[in-house]
Parts: structure tokens; C-alpha cells; sequence
């Protein structure tokens, strides 16, 4: 046995993301899209015991400030979805909060730069 | 007596006397021959059948080894490609970590661990390949490796945790193991209790113990399962039973040849099995360190934004992850720490703080003035700010 454990490939990670979702269902997309900012809860500050070392290190990552999902799925390897899985479960369990993404600047009128880009060329053309 | 010697009916007595003598002699000297004979004939048969007793057992074990062989180099190969298949998913999991189709992947991952546990099983029964691990891994770690292994494992809880890890070589032994007695724990207790974990520290080394809530095992059982866990264990894949039990088996065989304990005669006090597993500190460490990040291969193929060599030396300095590291006022608490590299140039955080707040001022007043059209002269920066490209 020794001799064919040092060619051993590769192995996949020991535990999987399954079990670090505790096979929970991925969480609604308008709940935590990738850019769904997300910090840890200030009411928070004791840090529970009962969490697994996934979400301790989600929780380390935002007790600094708000950061965008999709940042701390770069920062913590895990595929995205697995990480919303587990913000989401910190979220309801009042650890975490989120802030919905900034909205959207309403688009200016297209005519009305148009009309500013005719202005200019007459004007400076 | 002289006129008895002229009688012929003496002589013809002596006569028959001396012919019955020599047949009585000669009768018993057959009968020994015929003893003998007997004698002998019992002796080669007995030899014979311990000849045959023998010979079956050869033929027996020949078999059993036979069976193991093909049985191994079988399971090897599905072990193998049970191995491959978890690699792909892990890909395939990273590469549609966005997408709605990761449930359906890692519901096809769990289904595919179920898979390669059993082919360990059987493989340990016929003293195979068990798969090894390079690292060492917390003994909480190892402990949810082998609930990802089983069916039901959402039924499974954890309640406690210690700062230990175990070593390499005991990994996967110990993750199977315990993978087989939280089959067993789960499979015979109704669907909607908990399997509890407990984690303790023992003066021998650690203890994992595995509560259900299930209807506990007959004292047949129980024997049963005493046997296989002892050293008396079952001989290869025979006589399993049909369906085939092999979960006392397989953690016999693991204990004898790892060197940990695993004892089931004690009954859980939610009325089910209370299984404990004994690892003793040979195969313990102390915790792991956090897994080590992968290779920066990214950091180098990213290369600065505007290109060129001046850009490339202003780009934040990666993290070790390979991610370009996000500058905050106050330091994050888990990246890990490679020391700050100052800018050489350039604005200061605050300076493009500032620089940032007074742009999204700008674009927020160019907003909010919209309607007064006669605002909207040249100063506003955010006049340009709004996504659409002028030419």
C-alpha cells in the first residue's frame, strides 16, 4: 500500500461542497446576486462556535467591510454558488447583512446627446 | 492301555483332534492377517479424508484468493474512475459555479462519493488499494468527508469540534470507517431523527461518538457485530450474507490494520447504538494549517490593465491567491499577510478616495440637475460618467 500511495494523483478535495452546503438549495437570484454587497452584522460580535471553518472564514472576510459576493467567492475558492448557499444560511441566521447593488444610473436620452454632439460639431467642427 | 492303541476310532480322533488344531491355527492366523488388513485399510481411509479435508480447505482458500484478486483489480479500477469522476465534478463545479445547473452537479457529486466508498469497501475486504491522502486534515475535516459519503448525510449532526488533526495515512481509513457507521446509524433510524456527532478528548486520544435514535441492535446482532469488529473477523467477501453486510467487516478489517478501535456495546441514550471510535494519538497531529493557496498562475497572466511595463509595476500586488488584492483603509483579517507593498506612484488611498467620492458627487448632482437643463454646463465630470460612448 505504501508503495502505490506516492504516486497518487491529484485527489479532490477531502471534504465536499455538498457537505459544506449541508445540501441546502442555491438561494433566490434577486437575494444575493453577484454583485449583492455583504457584511458582517455589527449586533453580531460574538462569533458562535457552531459554525463550520467555511463560514467562520466567510464571516473574517466580511467583518472588514461590505464586499460584493462575488468577491468572496474569488477569495475563498469555492464555486459562487456554493458560497451564496452559505451566505444566504449566515444572512438568515442573522450574521450577516446585505445591501442590495447599487441601482443602475438611468441611461441619458439618447436625442438629447445627439442633439449636444450636433451643438459641438456645429460649434466647434 | 495297549489294547486301546489297536483301536481304530482312538487313531481317527486323533486325527480329527490334530486336523481341528491346524484349522483353528490356521483360521486365527487369517483372522490377524484379515485384522491387520482391516487395521490398515482404516488407517490409509482416515488419510485419505484428511487428505480431502485438507485439500478442500487448499481449494477453498485458492478460491477466496481468487475471488479477492479479481475482485480487487475490479474495484481498483472503479475506485480509479470513481476518483476521475470526482476530479471532473470538481471542475465541472468551478467552471458553472454560477449557474443553476451546480445543484443538479453536486447532487451527482454526492451520489458519486456513495459510489466510490462502496468500491473502497469491498477493496478493503480483499486487502486492496484504499486511495491515500498527501495532507493531513482536522478530525472535524475527516469527520464530514465520511458524512458526505453516506446516503442520508443531512440527517447527520456535528456538535463539537476539537484542535486536532489526523495524519495522512489515517485519513481515508478512518473517513471510511466512520462512513460505515453512519450508514449503519442512519439506515436503521427513522428518516426524520438525527444522527449526532460528538467530537471529545480522552486521555488515549480522541473520541468520535455516533448517537441514533434508531431501535438499537438484538443481542444476535450485537454479537455479530462484536465478532467482525474483533480479530475473529469475517475472511474476505464471502459469507456477507445476501444483501451483503459489510459494514462491521470493512471497520474490523480498518481497525486491525490502522490501529484505532471502534466499539458498538454500549446503547445510545436516544434508545438507538452508540458507536465510539477510539484514535489514539499515533494517529494524531496537531491541526493542519489553513490549506495552502493554490499557485499564483493567474497573477502572471494577468496582466495590467493599460499594458506595458510601467502599468504592470502600479498594479496592486496580487494575493496569494491570485487575485488582485481589493485596498482597504483597514487591514482584511484572511488574506494572508503578505506585506503591503507601497506604490510607488501614484495617489495615496485616501487621495483616490477622495478623488472617487468627488466623482460619484459629481454623477449623483448630474442626476439630481437633469431636468434644469441650464445646470448642465461644462464642469460636471459626471456628464461623461453614464456608460454610453460618444463618438
Amino acid at each position: 500500500m505504501t508503495g502505490q500511495d506516492a504516486w497518487e494523483p491529484e485527489a479532490a478535495e477531502l471534504v465536499r461542497p455538498y457537505v459544506i452546503t449541508k445540501g441546502r438549495d442555491l438561494p433566490d437570484e434577486e437575494q444575493l446576486s453577484l454583485i449583492t454587497l455583504v457584511t458582517a452584522s455589527a449586533d453580531r460580535t460574538q462569533r458562535p462556535t457552531r459554525l463550520s471553518p467555511e463560514e467562520q472564514s466567510l464571516l473574517d472576510l466580511c467583518s472588514a467591510g461590505y464586499l460584493s459576493v462575488a468577491e468572496l467567492a474569488g477569495h475563498t475558492r469555492f464555486p459562487l454558488g456554493v458560497v451564496r448557499i452559505l451566505l444566504a444560511s449566515l444572512t438568515e441566521g442573522g450574521y450577516l447583512v446585505t445591501r442590495p447593488p447599487v441601482a443602475r444610473a438611468r441611461l441619458a436620452d439618447k436625442e438629447i446627446l445627439e442633439e449636444v454632439l450636433n451643438g459641438l460639431r456645429a460649434k466647434f467642427g | 492301555m495297549t489294547e486301546y492303541i489297536g483301536n481304530p476310532l482312538l487313531w481317527a480322533l486323533l486325527v480329527a483332534l490334530v486336523a481341528a488344531v491346524a484349522l483353528i491355527i490356521r483360521q486365527r492366523r487369517a483372522a490377524r492377517a484379515l485384522r491387520q488388513e482391516v487395521q490398515g485399510l482404516k488407517d490409509h481411509y482416515a488419510e485419505l479424508e484428511s487428505d480431502y479435508g485438507k485439500s478442500v480447505q487448499a481449494a477453498q482458500e485458492r478460491a477466496e484468493d481468487e475471488t479477492k484478486t479479481v475482485l480487487k483489480s475490479a474495484m481498483r479500477t472503479l475506485q480509479g474512475l470513481a476518483a476521475e469522476q470526482q476530479l471532473v465534478l470538481s471542475r465541472l463545479q468551478t467552471k458553472y459555479g454560477d449557474s443553476a445547473m451546480l445543484q443538479d452537479l453536486l447532487e451527482i457529486d454526492h451520489t458519486n462519493s456513495q459510489f466510490g466508498r462502496r468500491a473502497q469497501s469491498i477493496a478493503v475486504l480483499c486487502d486492496g488499494w484504499l486511495g491515500g491522502r498527501r495532507d493531513t486534515a482536522s478530525v472535524y475535516d475527516v469527520v464530514r468527508s465520511a458524512q458526505g459519503r453516506i446516503r442520508h448525510f443531512r440527517r447527520v449532526e456535528i456538535l463539537s469540534q476539537v484542535d486536532f488533526g489526523i495524519t495522512s495515512r489515517a485519513v481515508e481509513p478512518v473517513a471510511l470507517a466512520l462512513a460505515e457507521l453512519l450508514d449503519n446509524a442512519t439506515s436503521y433510524s427513522s428518516p426524520d431523527t438525527v444522527v449526532e456527532i460528538n467530537i471529545r478528548t480522552v486521555p488515549k486520544g480522541i473520541c468520535v461518538v455516533v448517537d441514533d435514535a434508531g431501535v438499537g441492535m438484538s443481542d444476535e446482532e450485537r454479537a455479530r457485530a462484536e465478532k467482525l469488529l474483533a480479530s475473529d473477523r469475517a475472511s474476505g467477501v464471502a459469507g456477507l450474507g445476501n444483501p451483503p453486510q459489510f459494514g462491521f467487516a470493512v471497520i474490523g478489517v480498518l481497525c486491525e490494520r490502522f490501529g484505532f478501535e471502534v466499539s458498538v456495546d454500549s446503547s445510545s441514550p436516544y434508545g438507538g447504538v452508540r458507536a465510539v471510535v477510539l484514535l489514539p494519538h499515533e494517529l494524531l497531529t496537531s491541526m493542519p494549517d489553513k490549506k495552502a493557496p493554490a499557485p499564483a498562475v493567474r497573477a502572471a497572466a494577468v496582466p495590467g490593465l493599460d499594458g506595458g511595463p510601467e502599468a504592470a509595476a502600479l498594479a496592486p500586488s496580487p494575493t496569494a491567491d491570485g487575485l488582485p488584492r481589493r485596498r482597504r483603509k483597514r487591514p482584511m483579517a484572511i488574506v494572508p499577510g503578505s506585506d503591503p507593498a507601497p506604490r510607488p506612484a501614484g495617489r495615496s488611498d485616501s487621495e483616490q478616495a477622495q478623488v472617487m467620492g468627488a466623482f460619484q458627487r459629481g454623477t449623483q448632482s448630474g442626476r439630481a440637475a437633469r431636468p434644469e437643463a441650464g445646470d448642465r454646463t461644462s464642469s460636471t465630470p459626471g456628464a461623461s460618467s453614464e456608460g454610453h460612448e460618444v463618438s
